[in-house]
């Protein structure tokens, strides 16, 4: 009950301090508008989806990947059989094809070079459709080889590229991609309100009435904690709803799983902003250490403008922005249907999470007070 | 029954030691004065009979029950009110006391009441949707304590309440301190300013560099420097006045200067008021008027601690 108590007046609070609604909800709104606008025209050029090139090697005798082929083609993909002395992986890496296909008696293996790009990940998952069939069949096969026939002929084959969503208003416009990741950038800045959480009771001095009162401090720091997810979520859904209604941006078809990424990584946003502040006992050095994190985080997480198949160290740098491993896993949901890239987003998220908040809560029980 | 009790209380900051070896019991029904120059170790005192500190060694036990052992019935029996002020600037009155009241598991109907209640015990009532930052500081210091004593607590722990306001607000929380005090509450209560104390305290404690170096009522402490009278020489100015040769004189023990009054204690054995009088006729001061007063509070701390309580 105290742990509602002391939520609930952070949220309401929150939500009265013009600061946090300007930064939460107006900033990022208007940042979408003007970089979803400004930059509209270096989208629609790179990311056509009829511009995906593909090279594949069929050392099966089967008819299964021929229909696969020809049925993709309709839809604007282009394949082309490689000779033994080219190296698929080879082309692939130097940007000749966006995807290499191995296809053996054993299965299937794609190459493909970033796997963040949209190409890659709608070859990626129409592949994967292609598999699953190809896997049905094979059961058949086994238990009644003269019913094969009508199990292909029963579906389509155009069926596979349906299940990717492969359809032309599904391309991240400049709108769609800056809705993703001005998204995940200001669910970083949290972490600044967050930082602020136990240091402004500190500042304020009612870290001491709060001490006094008979709460416990494991209550009043979840409690904050709480109540400063709650307050950072709704303003994440109404950013959210907002750029998907008004600027018509695409959030994709399973709004469920995005929000619940996005919610692990507001949780990784506030347990940052408390951990850190734990670290020291002044609130400038967190503050500072905090600003300086995010900016690199969103300059080399893509938040400013896209950064396509980096490379070397400048691509070591970018894996350990979380605003990579967030935009990658929300693209591939949305784009891709790929639900599994969820996992490694949300595992980050929540690992570094608890580790953030161990550190806070070995702190307070050290301190005398808050 | 005690409502406080602390023995062999210690508190050190890394090798300083802040609070030394303090005992000292609180009855119930009282108005305890806490007596201290700044950094006496009032306030760290204070913060540990509330929970906000650790002791480094004795005990403290409110209504009878250790309160570490039992920190959540210690609590609940006592209110705060800090010497900064602890209150949300983004809240109104009534939110702050509502929130805080709500802390110690008052609810729904009861906790409005209260709140209201509180409120109107300083003087606040008209003030309830108004932020903190339209308030003069009287105004904060009295939504101060409406927050520490929403929740009825038996001890309530005062320290400096009235530090930096007006004259108005000082007497309105002083009226209230004495009215808690009737409705059964006990007090404990710090200050700077030695009238406040002299005036409501049916007790006090005189704290210096951590120890209670005199403890009793007005009249036993007073007693304590029997032997000591003041005498108070309004002069026109004080400007060629020498403090030092005063000084000099015998049965003299301290000078003071409060504007044109300068306050000189002395040994009531010795009749020195001719040679003092001659002191001031030959720097060539006049003098307006000339009082000799039996001993205050502000006498007795000066003698024992040697230092001016509010000066330091
Ligand atoms: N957290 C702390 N760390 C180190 N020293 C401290 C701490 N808190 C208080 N002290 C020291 O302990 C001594 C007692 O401080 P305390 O605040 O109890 O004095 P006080 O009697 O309340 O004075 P004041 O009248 O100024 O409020 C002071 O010398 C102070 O510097
Ligand atoms: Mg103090």
């Amino acid at each position: 009950m105290n742990i509602l108590n002391i939520a609930w007046k952070g949220i309401k609070t929150d939500f009265r301090d013009t600061r946090t609604l300007f930064f939460m909800l107006a900033f990022p709104i208007v940042l979408m508008l003007v970089l979803g606008t400004a930059l509209s025209n270096t989208f629609t050029t790179s990311l056509r989806v009829d511009d995906i090139d593909v090279l594949y090697k069929d050392t099966t005798k089967g008819e299964d990947f021929p229909h696969f082929i020809a049925a993709a083609e309709k839809s604007g993909l282009h394949f082309k059989k490689a000779t033994s002395s080219i190296d698929g992986e080879k082309e692939v890496k130097q940007g000749a094809y966006d995807g290499y296909v191995e296809v053996t008696a054993q299965g299937l293996q794609l190459y493909v070079n970033n796997g963040t790009s949209i190409e890659g990940n709608i070859l990626h998952g129409m592949l994967a459709s292609f598999v699953d069939q190809y896997n049905i069949a094979s059961e058949i096969i086994k238990v009644a080889p003269e019913k094969l026939e009508s199990a292909f002929t029963r579906e389509k084959p155009a069926d596979f590229i349906k299940e990717t969503s492969l359809l032309p208003d599904k391309q991240p416009g400049s709108m769609d991609y800056y809705a993703i990741v001005i998204t995940t950038m200001i669910i970083l800045y949290g972490a600044m309100s967050a930082s602020s959480l136990i240091v402004s009771e500190r500042v304020r001095k009612t870290a001491d009435r709060l001490i006094a009162s008979p709460v416990r401090k494991s209550e009043i720091f979840i409690g904050k904690v709480l109540g400063s997810l709650v307050s950072n979520s709704i303003c994440i859904v109404l950013v959210i709803l907002f750029s998907k209604l008004v600027f018509k941006a695409n959030w994709g078809d399973h709004l469920g799983l995005v929000f619940l990424v996005l919610l692990t990584e507001v949780i990784f946003a506030v347990s940052m902003g408390i951990g850190v502040s734990f670290l020291t006992k002044t609130s400038a050095g967190p503050r500072v250490f905090i600003m300086l994190f995010v900016q690199l985080a969103s300059f080399f997480g893509g938040a400013y403008f896209k950064i396509n198949n980096p490379e070397g160290i400048f691509k070591l740098i970018t894996d350990l922005s979380p605003l990579t491993w967030m935009n990658t896993a929300l693209t591939k949901i949305i784009y891709a249907n790929d639900f599994a890239a969820a996992l490694p987003a949300l595992s980050i998220n929540l690992a570094s999470s608890f580790i953030f908040l161990l550190v806070a809560v070995i702190s307070l029980q050290r301190r005398e007070g808050l | 029954m005690n409502v406080l009790e602390i023995t062999n209380l210690t508190k050190k900051f890394a090798d300083f030691i802040a609070v030394d070896n303090m005992s000292l019991s609180v009855a119930e029904g009282e108005i305890f004065g806490f007596l201290g120059a700044n950094g006496a170790g009032k306030s760290t005192t204070i913060n540990m009979i509330a929970g906000l500190l650790r002791s480094n060694d004795g005990t403290i036990s409110i209504l009878g029950k250790n309160s570490a052992k039992q920190s959540r019935f210690a609590k609940m029996n006592i209110g705060m009110v800090p010497q900064d002020l602890a209150i949300y600037e983004d809240m109104t009155a009534y939110e702050n006391v509502k929130f805080f009241a709500g802390l110690y598991g008052l609810r729904g109907a009861e906790l409005n009441e209260r709140v209201e209640e509180a409120l109107e015990f300083v003087g606040l009532q008209d003030k309830h949707k108004s932020y903190p930052k339209s308030f003069s500081g009287g105004m904060k210091r009295r939504l101060n304590i409406a927050c520490a004593i929403a929740h009825r607590p038996k001890l309530i722990i005062m320290d400096e309440p009235t530090v930096g306001i007006d004259p108005q607000s000082r007497n309105y929380i002083l009226t209230s301190v004495r009215k808690l005090n009737e409705m059964g509450c006990t007090i404990i209560y710090t200050s700077h300013y030695m009238e406040e104390v002299e005036e409501i305290c049916s007790r006090i404690a005189i704290i210096d560099h951590g120890k209670i170096i005199a403890e009793g009522t007005k009249e036993q402490l007073k007693s304590i420097i029997t032997n000591t009278k003041d005498v108070w020489i309004e002069v026109k100015s004080i400007e060629n006045a020498n403090l030092e040769s005063i000084k000099e004189i015998n049965g003299v023990e301290a000078v003071f200067i409060d504007e044109n009054l300068i306050k000189i204690n002395s040994d009531t054995g010795v009749n020195n008021l001719n040679k003092i009088i001659e002191h001031f006729m030959s720097s060539g001061i006049e003098i307006r008027s000339l009082q000799e007063k039996a001993p205050n509070l502000e006498t007795v701390f000066l003698t024992l601690t040697g230092r001016n309580l509010r000066d330091q």
